[in-house]
């Protein structure tokens, strides 16, 4: 039983790759980080929740949605999409980083509360394999995060700036919760898809600033 | 002649995130000319597009341009087949871009074999990133993997190179050609198809890390240490002993533990009797010195004004032929007398009695030395002295009428020190025999050994507090066990390492003293006639009691 935990214990270690431990132990206060390792250690979170938002995506697919043509009431369902995001290189490239960071936090804020929930539906599905729930799970955790990092990166990119607008409320709570099974799933299935496609925004995002400001647009 | 079959759409696959194309595969034509077409419309938009390329990427594609190229948006897209007598659509598919990304293979690779001048020779492979991926931006991450081998063998063997455009392989074998190749995979996306191979011929000389060496050691010394493994499980037992010799144990001469063990007290007690007594070719060239300790009720423990003042420190021998208290010394019509030859000092052992039920029982032929902690009246730090419950611990001839025991005191320090190494046991040992000592401490004490009393600073417990919890103090109690006759140590034997061995002398002379204990040599004498047991293995000078008592002719067994 020994070597199993040790086992288990080095998988997650392993399979984890996040730093996970503050890099500054006294707090955001007094302590300076330097910018290369907070872009660095959140290029790894943002890249960790995409893959887990992916892998759980594709679960959900997998058990409750096969055959049932969810992708067709998928089309414009994200709570997001009022955010004026770039959506291809050239856009990306022309916004400037103060408009970049503050989208990149819009979408983390506006999804605290949505994860939140879909952790507590995700239990309460019956036969939710463990798969799907220890990495809404995860998400969670690791978007707050994320969120954390990047409060922390706009601060020292941009001092002074202020952080903007309202984020996108989410109100999708009630179609999480109604009785008909397959509405149900498909508010899951939309939800799960959102959630893939803003991480993917985000990791994208990152990536593209730290080139960017770290690395003079030289990676 | 019929409309045509349904066509159906392969995949999407976008090389950069920055294009995409998609492959259909055409349904049955339905014997007539048939045209397809791919429309599409864009997540979040009514307007249905065609395709804006029909050629770029081959036939039966469409590919997307930059221009036509949205990220995160799902693309709707149907292809038709119209000829003559009608149209069939395929089913539509939904595409989001961000998720169909499988870049080309890797560019130029190359291969290269070195040679540096203090380093081992190996292969150096490069390659290019795949085009239409724009890395420096950032908006394409990449890691590559290599493989390659023999041209003959079967398996490749593998390596990932994460994002580095090159790699070094040294474990090569000469004489064969090696063939590689390389493949890139974004950060989220498929892995693209393995670079066409190239290949390189490796010269027959060669040189390569000589693992066959190296295995052959890893072997021998394997070897060598299972036979050693085995041979210390074999012979464990003596190599043990012979690395860590065991401690010897007390001893007591003459005591079977066999015929212990069978329970025949009788013959046990034969046995020891029958010993040597005294004992003689062992000790010949022992130590003999020892202290007598008078128990006579007349023998003062207060120290003359006339005695030498024994003084803190070691003191020679004191021979003192006026009084034979508290002296065992070499003029002395003692046991060991026609032994003292030499007198060397002997470490006495210092052993304090096992078990407090001896010492409920006077009459036991057991002797210790007991190291009690006693304050002086004045409450002043407080000393040990050596006492048995109505014993004296030195072998000294007394009349049997003695009662007063005279006890032989020793220096707290030492004793403290001795006695804390033991602290554990005998301090609760003490603890229960202290109210045995303290009665026949307190015969000392009262009367006129009260004033003999003196306390000693102790030195060496002072510093150790915690002593006053383990040591009792006997100020109460008062008893005098005068009616009682009192019992003393007889040298028993001292043994090859300075080892006094006492044992009880009976006043009635009570059979043999069945057990003998072994005592610490003395180190010195305190002013107050304390003497001071230490176990110390090197030899010192012994010391001498000096007991201004009257003495007694010290009466062998």
């Amino acid at each position: 039983s020994r070597l199993l935990l040790l086992l288990v214990v080095s998988n997650l270690l392993l399979c984890q790759g996040v730093v996970s431990t503050p890099v500054c132990p006294n707090g955001a206060g007094n302590c300076q980080v330097s910018l290369r390792d907070l872009f660095d250690r959140a290029v790894m979170v943002s890249h960790y929740i995409h893959n887990l938002s992916s892998e759980m995506f594709n679960e959900f697919d997998k058990r409750y949605a096969q055959g049932k043509g969810f992708i067709t009431m998928a089309l414009n369902s994200c709570h997001t999409s009022s955010l004026p995001t770039p959506e291809d290189k050239e856009q990306a490239q022309q916004t400037h980083h103060e408009v970049l960071m503050n989208l990149i936090l819009g979408l983390l804020r506006s999804w605290n509360d949505p994860l939140y929930h879909l952790v507590t539906e995700v239990r309460g599905m019956k036969g939710a394999p463990d798969a799907i729930l220890s990495r809404a799970i995860e998400i969670e955790e690791e978007n707050k995060r994320l969120l954390e990092g990047m409060e922390m990166i706009f601060g020292q990119v941009l001092p002074g700036a202020k952080e903007t607008e309202p984020y996108p409320v989410w109100s999708g709570l009630p179609s999480l919760q109604t009785k008909d099974e397959d509405a149900r799933h498909s508010a899951f299935y939309n939800l799960l898809h959102c959630l893939r496609r803003d991480s993917s925004k985000i990791d994208t995002y990152l990536k593209l600033l730290n080139c960017r400001i770290i690395y003079n647009n030289n990676c | 002649q019929s409309p045509p079959g349904k066509p159906k759409i392969i995949k999407c696959r976008s090389p950069g995130k920055e294009t995409f194309t998609c492959w259909w595969e055409p349904g049955a034509d339905g014997g007539l000319p048939t045209n397809y077409t791919l429309t599409y419309h864009k997540e979040g938009e009514t307007v249905t597009h065609e395709c804006p390329d029909y050629k770029t990427g081959g036939p039966n594609t469409c590919y997307f341009n930059k221009k036509h190229t949205s990220i995160w948006k799902l693309y709707v897209i149907t292809v038709n087949a119209i000829n003559q007598m009608g149209v069939s659509s395929s089913d539509p598919l939904y595409v989001d871009v961000t998720y169909i990304v499988e870049p080309e293979p890797p560019a130029n690779l190359t291969l290269e074999l070195k040679h540096p001048e203090d380093r081992k020779p190996y292969l150096w492979i490069k390659w290019f990133p795949p085009t239409l991926t724009d890395v420096k931006s950032g908006w394409f991450m990449i890691q590559y993997e290599i493989r390659l081998k023999p041209e003959k063998a079967t398996d490749w063997e593998i390596h990932f190179a994460a994002k580095q455009t090159q790699l070094k392989i040294f474990s090569l074998y000469p004489g064969q050609k090696y063939l590689v190749q390389v493949r890139c995979k974004p950060d989220h996306g498929y892995w693209s198809e393995w670079s066409p191979e190239s290949s390189i011929q490796i010269p027959n000389d060669f040189p390569v890390k000589d693992t066959t060496m190296w295995i052959f050691v890893a072997v021998l010394s394997a070897v060598i240490c299972l036979i050693m493994v085995w041979a210390v499980a074999l012979k464990g037992y003596s190599m043990m002993t012979c690395i860590l010799p065991p401690v010897p144990g007390p001893k007591i001469k003459g005591f079977d533990i066999h015929l212990l063990e069978k329970g025949k007290s009788e013959e046990l007690l034969r046995a020891l009797e029958s010993q040597d007594f005294p004992p003689t070719s062992d000790c010949e060239d022992l130590l003999m010195e020892f202290i007598e300790v008078d128990d006579s009720e007349d023998q003062q423990l207060m120290p003359r004004p006339s005695k030498e003042h024994m003084e803190q420190g070691v003191k020679p021998m004191h021979m003192d032929p006026d009084s034979d208290s508290g002296r065992g010394s070499c003029d002395s019509p003692s046991l060991f007398s026609e032994k003292c030859d030499e007198p060397q000092a002997h470490p006495f052992k210092f052993h304090t009695p096992e078990g407090p039920e001896k010492l409920e029982n006077p009459e036991t032929n057991l002797t210790y030395l007991q190291a009690t902690q006693s304050t002086s009246r004045e409450g002043k730090i407080p000393y040990f002295h050596a006492s048995g419950p109505k014993s004296s611990t030195w072998p000294f001839p007394q009349p049997p009428s003695l009662h007063n025991p005279r006890y032989s005191y020793h220096n707290i320090a030492d004793v403290c020190e001795l006695a804390l190494g033991m602290a554990g046991t005998t301090a609760t040992l003490l603890d229960q025999t202290d109210q045995h000592a303290l009665k026949s401490s307190k015969t000392i004490e009262n009367g006129e050994e009260e004033k003999a009393a003196k306390q000693r600073e102790s030195e060496g417990c002072s510093s150790k507090p915690d002593q006053d919890t383990a040591w009792p103090l006997p100020q109460d109690k008062t008893p005098l066990i005068s009616a009682k006759p009192l019992e003393y140590v007889e040298i028993h034997k001292v043994s090859q390492d300075g080892v006094l061995a006492l044992f009880p002398k009976q006043n009635e002379k009570v059979g043999a003293p069945e057990t003998s204990k072994e005592y610490s040599k003395v180190s010195r004498v305190t002013d107050s006639n304390i003497l001071v047991l230490v176990p110390d293995p090197q030899a010192q000078n012994l010391t001498l009691l000096e007991e201004p008592a009257k003495e007694a002719p010290p009466a062998l067994p």
